[in-house]
Formats: structure tokens, C-alpha cells, sequence
């Protein structure tokens, strides 16, 4: 019974994580853009508390904490005040429409389960269920990264590519390594940083943040 | 101890920039100084190595480690990085960056440097992993020193190709774990490189070949294999030259590194036969791509790029074809380095007389600078794999390994694509270096002592090309023991 509560808990958060994932698609303005990545990375958080509990693993407490500070309050703001400043409310038409985007998501996740099949089934955790969903997440970020034209956007699906990455550990191994979970966390945040300077740096050199423009080096 | 020496000194050269503000010359010359320090660390670790010691580890849980790998690589590491911070903007010539861009470079370089030297001294391959994300993170900010639409463009789809490229790589290092966790329980120390390795036999192998397709796309993204390589053309061209130098000579190598270190643990679980096909494809594929893009380059900074992905290509072969391979491989990779950080350092001097990067714009080089021609003919004839450098001897080697992997066909085809960018290279290289100089452009060398010091480099390329030094053969020996037994 416990066992079961776990599993379906792990199971019904992975599936959060993903529906936001694909929330993202639907979304054109920046603002509920990133709202909807924010709820992403706080259904995370909530899952690493789950996975902390049942699975007797309490350093993930303190990862929860982190990551809810870096990725539901942090990276929100930053990305909120980064779009006020360079006035990109709304973004271009994206490579791929609404409608297309959503059936190609849809075959992502089969994908996803199809490419996961011998890890789900090498493993004997109560947690398993969640990994296609992990790899599912994966995909639906490298989509948005390739689809989107606006370098603002582009640096929101590089995030949500993360938390795939961040949910596919917590599931599969109940938490990395501390020490190791903490450099990435680092390099999350300074590699964060890094970009929002950039885009700062098109804004001023290009007079927009659209992506298109970026077409001076060829060959 | 040996660590602390091999480590410090380039945090100790990023504080300094940062401290002193505005930037001074000093600093610069620090910084340059500095770097000594920690390349004679890494050869007392070659010697450490060569000496036959057990490899030595450093810190709790063991977090770093040097064996002979390690030790090839932080030789290669911290020499480019000695010559490019002699080479670095600041150092008392005119330059066309103020002192905030100055000071922000010599930050950045620095920090740069070490995250080279933790990557490929880290025990803990996630620890590895978030040494060469952090190469990108600290290169990016670098690249577009002066800001321009091109060099802006190139860091942009530098940071956002690599980043995710090593995030896929991440969800490799990921999958391995899950796996060893599913094996035999959740450990501190699991992600060292020695455990994992002694674990792999009991991986599950479908797991393994996920992992390694991972974690091949997303090191390979970073060291230039093709179809991944599509930043490296642009922010190779667009970095200041010192730094090209590093990232086309040495961090290239860094990333070779890690594929060779997750190599060895998937083929402890699978054989060497998936990891070996996969890296033959892909390394005759990158070949493929840079031969026929050299033969189109207008920009002589851009072929020099394309030249470094002719040769991740070449090393990757190397590593596919067994043990005769791998040594051919390390060898090749320490002659490249050694061709690639001169050419680059030299492309910065000619960009700095002739103010462009286009060949078009570039004549006449062995009469405007006699030296700098000559050095840059001797760099290029190096690169084509023209003895009496030493990659003829490490191209003939690999080539003779594959035959001797019973891989005829392939070979052949290496072959004719080597020779492509053999004749594009020799031609664009012939316009620059002959001819009559371009009208406006003064004659005469731009610093000859420094100059002078790159024939060190020239002579480590004919050193190699006429023998193998002892100590070398030994270290590529100990090399090929740890990566293919």
C-alpha cells in the first residue's frame, strides 16, 4: 500500500511536469511563458520531497530547497524583469504552429517510451513508471529550443531540457551524488547568467531578441 | 600537494584580475608567470606517472586522480595555456581593447584554464562533467571580447549549441548511474571514474548503449564531431586569437577526453565493438564535412577551424580502431595541439597587421613578416601532414593501425579525404603567403622576441616528426593501458 502511494505520487508529479512541458507550447506571451515554467520547476520541487520521504533519502530535502529557490523564485524573476527590460511581450510567429506543435509532442512522448523500454524495465523501483516521462520532458525542451525564434524563449526551453534531466535523476536514483548535484546547480545559475547577459547583448547589437537575425556567419 | 599547484595558480591569476581594477600590465605579466607554475605540475605528474606509481588522488572521497591519461592531458593543457597567456592581449603592445575588456579577459581566461585542468584531473566523472560546462560558461563570456553583430552572433550559438549538447551529456552520466544504483545501491563515491569502471561488467547492456549515444552526442557536441560542430566554425573565428588557441588546441582535446574516459566504462559492459563503430562513423563524417568545407573557406581564421574538426575527425578513428589505434590517436592529438595553438596564436598577429580575417584581404605574408610567414607555412605544412612534422608520423600510424584493424575501405576513403584538405589547405595558405602585399599595410614583425619563442613549438613538431622521445612513448603506452587493455 505504501509502496503503491509512491509510486502513483512519483507518477501523477512526472505527469505535471510533462503536461506543463507541453503547456509551454501553447503559450505565446512571455509572461505566461514562463508562469507555466515556473509551475514546472515547483512540481518538481514537490516531487523531491516526495522521493526524499519515501525513499528515505533526506539529503533531497535540502536539494528541494535549492531548487525551489534557484528555479520557482530566482530564474522566474530574472527572466520576468529580463523581458520587461528588452519589451518583448509578445514573439514572433514560431517555426512551427500551435496545433503542429502539440502532435509533435505527442509523438515525442511515444518516443520517449520507446527509447526508455530497457531502462524501465532493468530497474525494480517503485518509481520507474516516471522515466518515460523524464525523457519525454527532455524532448519537449530540445523542441522548444529548436522551434522558437526569440532568444528569451530559447533560454526557457534550455531550462525545462534541465528539469528533464533533474527528473530523470530523482526518479531513476533518488538524488545524485550531493556533491555533484551542487556543482550543477552552479553551473545552472552561472550558465543562467551568462545568457541572460547575451541577451542583453543582442537586444543592444540586433535591436530585437528574434533569433532570425542571427544569420551573419555562414560556412 | 602536486594537485593544489597543478589547480591554484590559475584561480590565483582570475582573483588578481578581478582585485586590481583598472587593469594593469602587471597583472597580465602575473597572470603569464603564473601559468608556469602549473604546467610544471603537470610534469612532475608525467613523471609521477612514468615513475610507475600507483595514481595519485587528492581530497575527500578521492575527487581528483592523474593517471596517465590524465597526465598526457594536463601537459597538453597547461603548456597551451602558458603560450596563450604570453600571447594574451595586455602585455604591454597597443591593443584595441580598453582596460575593462582587459581586465574582464584575464578574469575569464583564467577561470577558463582551470576549469580545463579540473576536467580532465576530476575523479568523479560528474565532477568532470561540470568542469567542461563550465569551460563553455567562462569561454562564452570571452568570446565577444569587443561586442560586434558576428561576435555576438557566434557566442550566442556557442553557449546555447554546447550547453545543451553537455546537457545530453548529463543525461548520460544519469543513465549510468541509474544503472549502477539499480546494481549494487546508492554510493557516495559511485560516479569515480575506478568504480564505475570495476562496476561495468554487471551494467545492463541496453542501458549502456543508451547512455553511451547520450553521452557521445553531448561530449561530441563540445569537441567538434560532426553534425554537431556547427558553433565551432563561428566562435573559433570570432574569439580573441589567444583564446582560439585554447579551445582549437586544448579544449577540443578536453572533450576528447571525457568520451575516452566514458568509452573505457561502456566498453567494459558491452565490448569495444558498439563504441568502436560509433566513433568510426562519426569520425569519418566530421572528416567528410571539414574536407569539403575547407575547399570553400574564405576566412583564414574560419580554416583553421574547419582544419581542427578534419582532426577531431582523425582522432576519433584513432580511438575506434584498438589499441594500435589509440596510441596513433594521443599521438596525433599532442601534434595537433602542439600545430593548432601556434597557428592560432599567429593568426592573431596577422589579423593585428593586415586588420581582417578575409583571405582575400591577406597577401605577401612572408614579405611583411618574414618570421610570422614562416612560422605560419611551417604550422600549416604541419597540419596537411607533411613530415618532417610529427602528424605525418601520427597520420601514417593511425592509417597502418586501420589496415591492421582489417578496416581497408575505410582507410581508403580517409585517405582521399585527408588529401582534399590537403590541396585546399596548401592552396589558400599559398595566397597568403606569397604575392604582393596589399597597399597601406606596413612591413615588419610585431614583437620578434615573442615571435621568436614560438619556434619552441615548431621544434616540438619536428622533434616528434623525426623520433618519439622516450618519455613521450612511455606516457602514450601507459595512455593505451588505461583505455584499451
Amino acid at each position: 500500500m505504501y509502496a503503491d502511494l509512491f509510486s502513483q505520487l512519483t507518477t501523477l508529479g512526472s505527469s505535471g511536469v510533462l503536461l506543463f512541458g507541453i503547456a509551454l507550447l501553447c503559450r505565446r506571451s512571455l509572461h505566461t511563458f514562463v508562469d507555466a515554467f515556473k509551475w514546472q520547476s515547483l512540481v518538481l520541487a514537490a516531487l523531491f520531497v516526495v522521493v526524499g520521504h519515501f525513499g528515505h533519502a533526506p539529503e533531497l530535502y535540502f536539494v528541494a530547497v535549492v531548487f525551489f529557490a534557484l528555479k520557482v523564485v530566482f530564474i522566474p524573476r530574472y527572466l520576468e524583469r529580463l523581458a520587461r527590460r528588452v519589451s518583448a511581450e509578445r514573439e514572433s510567429e514560431p517555426y512551427v504552429n500551435i496545433t503542429s506543435s502539440l502532435v509533435i509532442a505527442s509523438l515525442l512522448v511515444l518516443l520517449a517510451y520507446a527509447i526508455t523500454r530497457p531502462v524501465v524495465l532493468a530497474s525494480q523501483l517503485p518509481t520507474r513508471g516516471g522515466l518515460p516521462l523524464a525523457m519525454g520532458v527532455i524532448f519537449i525542451g530540445l523542441f522548444v529550443l529548436i522551434s522558437r525564434k526569440n532568444a528569451l524563449t530559447q533560454i526557457v526551453g534550455f531550462l525545462v531540457l534541465e528539469n528533464g534531466i533533474a527528473l530523470l535523476a530523482v526518479l531513476g536514483t533518488f538524488g545524485i551524488p550531493l556533491i555533484v548535484e551542487l556543482g550543477v546547480f552552479l553551473d545552472v545559475m552561472m550558465g543562467f547568467l551568462v545568457m541572460q547577459v547575451f541577451v542583453y547583448h543582442i537586444h543592444d547589437t540586433f535591436e530585437s531578441i528574434d533569433v532570425e537575425q542571427l544569420n551573419q556567419l555562414r560556412h | 600537494m602536486t594537485f593544489v599547484l597543478l589547480l591554484f595558480p590559475s584561480l590565483l591569476a582570475a582573483l588578481l584580475a578581478y582585485t586590481v581594477r583598472p587593469y594593469r600590465v602587471v597583472v597580465g605579466w602575473a597572470n603569464a608567470w603564473l601559468s608556469l607554475v602549473s604546467l610544471g605540475a603537470a610534469l612532475a605528474f608525467a613523471a609521477l606517472v612514468l615513475a610507475g606509481s600507483e595514481a595519485p588522488t587528492f581530497g575527500p572521497s578521492e575527487l581528483l586522480r592523474a593517471d596517465g591519461l590524465s597526465a598526457l592531458l594536463m601537459v597538453c593543457v597547461a603548456a597551451v595555456a602558458a603560450l596563450a597567456l604570453f600571447f594574451s592581449p595586455g602585455l604591454g603592445r597597443e591593443s584595441q581593447y580598453d582596460g575593462a575588456q582587459l581586465r574582464r579577459y584575464h578574469v575569464f581566461v583564467n577561470l577558463f584554464i582551470f576549469a580545463m585542468l579540473l576536467a580532465v584531473s576530476a575523479n568523479n566523472v560528474g565532477i568532470m562533467w561540470i568542469a567542461v560546462e563550465a569551460t563553455t560558461i567562462f569561454s562564452a563570456m570571452i568570446i565577444p571580447l569587443a561586442l560586434t553583430k558576428a561576435s555576438v552572433e557566434a557566442s550566442w550559438k556557442y553557449i546555447l549549441i554546447c550547453s545543451v549538447g553537455i546537457t545530453l551529456a548529463f543525461a548520460g552520466t544519469v543513465l549510468t548511474y541509474l544503472d549502477f544504483v539499480a546494481l549494487s545501491g546508492r554510493a557516495e563515491n559511485a560516479l569515480n571514474w575506478p568504480v564505475l569502471l570495476s562496476a561495468a561488467p554487471g551494467l545492463h547492456p541496453e542501458v549502456m548503449r543508451l547512455a553511451f549515444v547520450f553521452l557521445l552526442i553531448g561530449f561530441g557536441t563540445k569537441a567538434g564531431i560532426a553534425p554537431m560542430h556547427t558553433w565551432l566554425p563561428d566562435a573559433h573565428s570570432e574569439a580573441p586569437s589567444p583564446l582560439s588557441a585554447m579551445m582549437s588546441g586544448v579544449l577540443l582535446a578536453v572533450a576528447l577526453y571525457a568520451i575516452t574516459r566514458w568509452k573505457v566504462v561502456v566498453d567494459a559492459a558491452l565490448g569495444p565493438s558498439f563504441s568502436n563503430q560509433l566513433l568510426l562513423l562519426l569520425g569519418l563524417f566530421s572528416l567528410l564535412v571539414a574536407a569539403f568545407s575547407l575547399v570553400i573557406q574564405r576566412n583564414y581564421k574560419r580554416m583553421l577551424a574547419y582544419s581542427s574538426i578534419e582532426h577531431t575527425g582523425l582522432i576519433c578513428i584513432g580511438l575506434g580502431l584498438g589499441p594500435l589505434g589509440v596510441f596513433a590517436a594521443f599521438l596525433h592529438l599532442v601534434c595537433h595541439t602542439a600545430a593548432k595553438s601556434m597557428l592560432f596564436v599567429l593568426s592573431g598577429e596577422v589579423l593585428h597587421r593586415y586588420r581582417s580575417t578575409e583571405l582575400e584581404r591577406v597577401s605577401g605574408l612572408l614579405k611583411v613578416m618574414p618570421w610570422t610567414g614562416a612560422l605560419f607555412m611551417s604550422g600549416i605544412l604541419a597540419i596537411v601532414g607533411l613530415p618532417p612534422f610529427g602528424l605525418f608520423i601520427s597520420e601514417f600510424a593511425l592509417i597502418r593501425a586501420g589496415f591492421a584493424a582489417g578496416r581497408p575501405g575505410l582507410m581508403a576513403a580517409v585517405l582521399v579525404l585527408i588529401g582534399v584538405a590537403f590541396v585546399a589547405l596548401l592552396r589558400h595558405s599559398n595566397r597568403m603567403l606569397y604575392g604582393a602585399p596589399p597597399e597601406g599595410v606596413a612591413i615588419g614583425e610585431i614583437g620578434r622576441w615573442r615571435i621568436a619563442a614560438l619556434f619552441l613549438s615548431v621544434g616540438v613538431l619536428v622533434v616528434l616528426g623525426l623520433t618519439l622521445p622516450a618519455p613521450l612513448e612511455a606516457l602514450l603506452n601507459q595512455v593505451v593501458k588505461v583505455v584499451a587493455k
